[in-house]
């Protein structure tokens, strides 16, 4: 069973529609025994920063989250916001703590000459496989105007060139996230969902 | 890098499909959801359904046709239609929009597009833009009597940190023949947000002349789609002759 937190930050139906497609069980949900039951933890989001913590702390989920994903080891897939979440500090809108549970923190694009908000279609480069490796094309949709910079370089699973390498995936043990929509990039995005929840086509 | 994104654009009465000229006289062109269905399975880059007549009928949008279209799409979709507070939006996001598109609100309330950034970020947050041209330039094609300039309008919405422009040229629309080039170049000069710009597609030519005479990234088309026998992976191909980057 996959748990995809609800937190009132926007596209849990379109990762509930991705997983039903794939015929993954799975609940939305902020509800505490709901989120202890289940193997997998989804987090998904769109939205700033600042309010997606926010969120998480009025529902209480900051601590629930932290010991069911870094102490039980529950396998997480964190999408956009969710990927965002998980580092130690953002700014959107203003300076926030994170669920820090990868090094780094999230600021914000400094382009000269690309459109702000990254929006729209784009290839990655993957350099860690273990999720990408069923992907036939690796062009993946992107809506985004913060982006993570990790610590540790060894944490990037994949970058996307948008003026410089951006990070677009991170993986470190149990947890995997992604700052494209996999829900929303059709086949390449199915593929990675398949791969993630151990599904053989 | 970053691909050219090709959208169809789905303009809705309250009962069916519908394709106008100039926002004009309206012409039926079929049923929403088979048209969802159809541009999925083609593996479109993004759709955008916007309800036309919502903001002049003094109507909401019928979330539950809206929630059928949105069931059909593997891919992101906007949805557009007399949104005019914070519920309206959750409502759409609820069932599985990504972003938004506002105009009437958009012109009548700068602070309510600031918040509606504040709460759901730029990034689900789009303003239509209708331009028509004057003797005194471009100006906001509008039904209440607003008289804002192109330029000032896309400024004011910059500002507030909107995530994405739709660029409709009412001179264009529905005309299918040829972009409203000077246009589209004004507008994006003017922003560093990404722009969809519509109004004018006809044949493989006007898109071909889009993508080399200016920078945009993103192109909407309904006519051609409905009329002609062209699908938008036809003018992906095209464009890939051209080396312009596009996803196929």
């Amino acid at each position: 069973m996959v748990a995809i937190i609800d937190y009132g930050m926007g596209n849990v139906a379109s990762v509930q529609k991705a997983l039903n497609f794939l015929s993954v069980k799975n609940v939305i949900t902020d509800d505490h025994d709901a989120i202890k039951a289940a193997d997998i933890i989804l987090l998904p989001g769109v939205g700033s920063f600042a309010q997606g913590m926010k969120n998480l702390q009025e529902r209480n989920l900051i601590e629930l989250l932290k010991d069911e994903v870094m102490v039980k080891k529950k396998k997480f897939l964190g999408i956009c916001l969710g990927m965002q979440l998980i580092m130690e500090k953002g700014i959107e809108p203003h300076e926030c703590e994170g669920l820090g549970w990868i090094e780094g923190q999230v600021v914000k694009f400094e382009l000269e000459h690309l459109n702000v908000p990254h929006m729209g279609w784009n290839n990655i480069d993957v350099l860690n496989n273990t999720y990408y490796e069923n992907c036939e094309t690796k062009d993946f949709y992107f809506i985004h105007s913060y982006h993570v910079l990790p610590k540790n370089k060894i944490d990037i699973a994949a970058t996307v060139d948008y003026g410089f390498d951006v990070v677009a995936s991170i993986q470190r043990g149990n947890i995997f996230a992604t700052q494209f929509h996999p829900e929303k990039s059709q086949n390449a995005g199915l593929a990675i969902l398949k791969t993630f929840f151990g599904i053989n086509a | 890098m970053l691909k050219v994104r090709i959208i169809p654009i789905l303009t809705f009465n309250g009962f069916g499909l519908v394709k106008t000229k100039k926002f004009a006289n309206p012409r039926m062109v079929g049923n929403p959801v088979q048209y969802a269905k159809v541009y999925n399975s083609r593996g479109v880059d993004e759709l955008v359904f916007v309800d036309i007549f919502a903001s002049t009928q003094k109507r909401k949008i019928n979330l539950k046709l809206v929630a059928d279209v949105i069931k059909e799409c593997y891919m992101p979709v906007a949805i557009g239609g007399g949104i005019e507070s914070i519920n309206d939006i959750n409502d759409l996001l609820k069932i599985g929009a990504d972003k938004v598109i506002i105009k009437t609100k958009a012109l009548l309330d700068k602070e309510f597009i600031k918040q509606a950034v504040t709460f759901f970020g730029s990034q689900c947050i789009s303003i239509a833009v209708d331009a028509y041209a004057t003797s005194e330039g471009y100006k906001i094609f509008n039904k209440l009597n607003i008289d804002i300039s192109i330029a000032d309008f896309i400024r004011e919405m910059t500002d507030c940190k909107v995530g994405e422009f739709v660029l409709m040229s009412v001179d264009k629309d529905g005309m299918m023949d040829g972009f409203d080039i000077d246009l589209i170049n004004h507008v994006i000069n003017i922003t560093n947000i990404p722009v969809i710009v519509a109004g004018g597609g006809g044949n493989m030519e006007h898109y071909n002349e889009l993508f080399s005479k200016t920078n945009v990234k993103a192109v909407g088309s309904a006519s051609i789609f409905h009329f002609t026998q062209f699908t938008p992976l036809d003018i992906k191909n095209e464009l890939k002759k051209i080396n312009i980057p596009v996803r196929i």
